[in-house]
């Protein structure tokens, strides 16, 4: 079946209310771009050029809506001063942290917020968005979450018994991160217009599997707001918020986020697979995109009539947010997952989810 | 204070992650007489036993249990050297670690501290570690179990391949597979023997294998 849409026209359409030829797909792919490419990951995540090429061609090939992007679980610890390592070995799939540049509670008060123009990857993403802008896509930055990046800065396991032993350093360091992220996003809204730009969050410290709601509500929500806030008071009209993994527990907040925020711009969720799409809709059904949460290790493991399977139901599900659905992924898209497979995400698209 | 009271106040210390209650009862409990061997199986373990099933029941989250571990730790390093040896017998031996490519063990060291508690002997390989090291230090030590965790789709391919060796190369040796990626039938299409959801799961698994081999 034909796409009557390019992918920019059926994005547009979704953000903008209105029903595009079939639902969009956004598979959350990275280092399989790289694969597919036959690239080693690491470049994906060292090189700009071949990061923007690799996930353009990928898109192209598939046909699916998804513009390059720039971004990783692990940030913060390079750009605030550690090291991280490119995933060249077998087994690794995104960069990885080698040193963690806080290690004691004086470290944070020691801590200086990067200049956002020289810090760690920043400089790779921003050159990433630069090949987006002159190919006119929205140039991604990533700003948030906060935790998850203090984690990261701080090693997770210190990071996590500091939220009981030492709380206040805790909010110490998350207030640079948030602080950082702010300048982050006038780095990007400074250089490609506010219009030209769209903001990705998200981590998997602030799951439920790790913290609980309570937790959230003091260590993750104020920082959240106060950079969303912000991002969005600079006229940033897009948001691609990922709370990756199981955060049920953490739904009322993230309700409560958008309503402190009037409803302000468009958000597009990436929950885990964990929320249902059912749920998802009765929180922001009235005003946001959903984007679908197939269970990403099916990609690796299950066949491509499971696959497909799963999408078909999915596009049932989701097609019933009033405020637009895009057929996607819970988390990154396996990097080894059997290309075919990513073809039934496409299928399903064409067959089972076109719009009259 | 009375050997009960001192080992029902082990157990909430531990519950509670209070270094400084859980290093005076340890004290006291040798000041008084009371066998290390209970203090540690019937203070500690139990209340970390408590904090497993806690965790399970989204009662209590990483953030505590890793303070209960510091209690817990802090009271076992003062109880372990007073240990007599007729009492703690042959510890069953677990080898532990996160597969090749992988960094992410909060999974794997919350495992640890489980079965730690449990009584297992633990030899912790870390994280990224490579497959024949797996293997090695099962045949070397005489492992009961070995556990492998992976967080990612791209590292927890090499478990088959892991397991497979283990199995030639040491037949009574059990597996166990645990991590975000992997399900029961992932575990059972890589020949694991079992497959731990969470850390709290993994110390009824390991259990089981145990009486399954032994």
């Amino acid at each position: 079946m034909q796409d009557r849409m390019t992918p920019m026209e059926r994005l547009v359409a979704v953000l903008m209310g209105q029903k595009p030829d079939r639902v969009p797909v956004n598979p959350f792919i990275l280092g399989f771009a790289a694969k597919i490419c036959n690239l080693p990951v690491g470049d994906l995540y060292a090189d700009p050029r071949k990061s923007f090429k690799a996930q353009l061609l990928c898109a192209e090939m598939y046909g699916y809506d998804a513009t390059p992007m720039y971004g990783y679980a692990s940030f913060g610890a390079w750009e605030f001063g550690g090291k991280v390592g490119m995933p060249y070995e077998p087994g690794q799939s995104a960069p990885y942290v080698i040193k963690h540049p806080v290690e004691s509670a004086e470290d944070v008060d020691k801590l200086e917020v990067p200049d956002p123009r020289k810090a760690g990857s920043i400089p790779i993403a921003m050159e990433v968005g630069k090949l987006c802008h002159e190919n006119r896509m929205p140039a991604v930055f990533q700003c948030g979450e906060v935790l998850t990046t203090a984690a990261m800065v701080a090693e997770p396991a210190r990071l996590l018994n500091w939220m009981v032993r030492k709380p206040d350093v805790v909010h110490k360091l998350n207030k640079k991160i948030a602080e950082f992220f702010i300048e982050v996003a006038e780095y990007f809204t400074s250089t490609f217009g506010a219009d030209g730009c769209m903001a990705f969050t998200g981590g998997p410290v602030e799951s439920n599997k790790l913290i609980s709601s309570k937790q959230f509500g003091e260590f993750v929500f104020p920082y959240m707001k106060q950079v969303h806030s912000k991002v969005l008071g600079m006229g940033v009209h897009t948001v691609l918020e990922h709370p990756c993994s199981d955060q049920n527990a953490n739904l009322p907040y993230y309700v409560q986020l958008r309503k402190d925020l009037g409803w302000n711009g468009k958000y597009i969720w990436v929950f885990g697979p964990e929320t249902p799409l059912e749920k998802q809709i009765e929180c922001f059904g009235e005003h946001d995109v959903i984007m679908g949460n197939v269970d990403p290790p099916s990609f690796q493991f299950k066949s491509f009539e499971e696959v497909l399977a799963l999408c078909k139901d999915n596009i049932e599900r989701g097609i019933k947010n009033p405020s637009g659905y895009i057929l996607g992924v819970g988390c990154e898209l396996p990097p080894l997952a059997p290309p075919i497979n990513v073809y039934a995400l496409m299928k399903a698209a064409r067959e089972f989810g076109r719009f009259q | 204070m009375e050997k009960e009271g001192i080992l029902k106040g082990l157990t909430e210390a531990t519950i509670a992650g209070d270094v400084e209650k859980a290093t005076s009862l340890a004290n006291e409990a040798i000041k008084a007489g009371v066998d290390a061997y209970e203090a540690i199986m019937d203070g500690c373990a139990r209340g970390m036993s408590i904090v497993s099933e806690k965790y399970e029941k989204g009662e209590m989250y990483v953030p505590e249990i890793l303070c209960s571990a510091e209690a817990m730790y802090a009271a076992m390093d003062i109880l372990r050297p007073h240990l007599k040896a007729e009492r703690v017998g042959a510890p069953k031996k677990v080898v532990l670690g996160v597969v090749r490519g992988d960094i992410h063990d909060i999974g794997k060291n919350l495992v640890k501290l489980m079965m730690e508690a449990a009584g297992f002997q633990v030899i912790d390989l870390g994280r990224d570690v490579p497959s024949e090291k797996f293997v090695d230090v099962s045949v070397k030590e005489g492992a009961e179990i070995v556990g492998l965790s992976s967080l990612m789709t791209t590292s927890m391919v090499v478990m088959p391949e892991v397991i497979r060796e283990i199995k030639k190369k040491s037949p009574k040796t059990a597996t166990m597979v645990g991590g975000g990626p992997l399900s029961p039938e992932l575990a059972k299409a890589y020949g694991a023997d079992g497959y731990a959801k969470d850390a709290s799961q993994a110390v009824k698994v390991a259990k089981s294998l145990i009486s399954g081999v032994a």
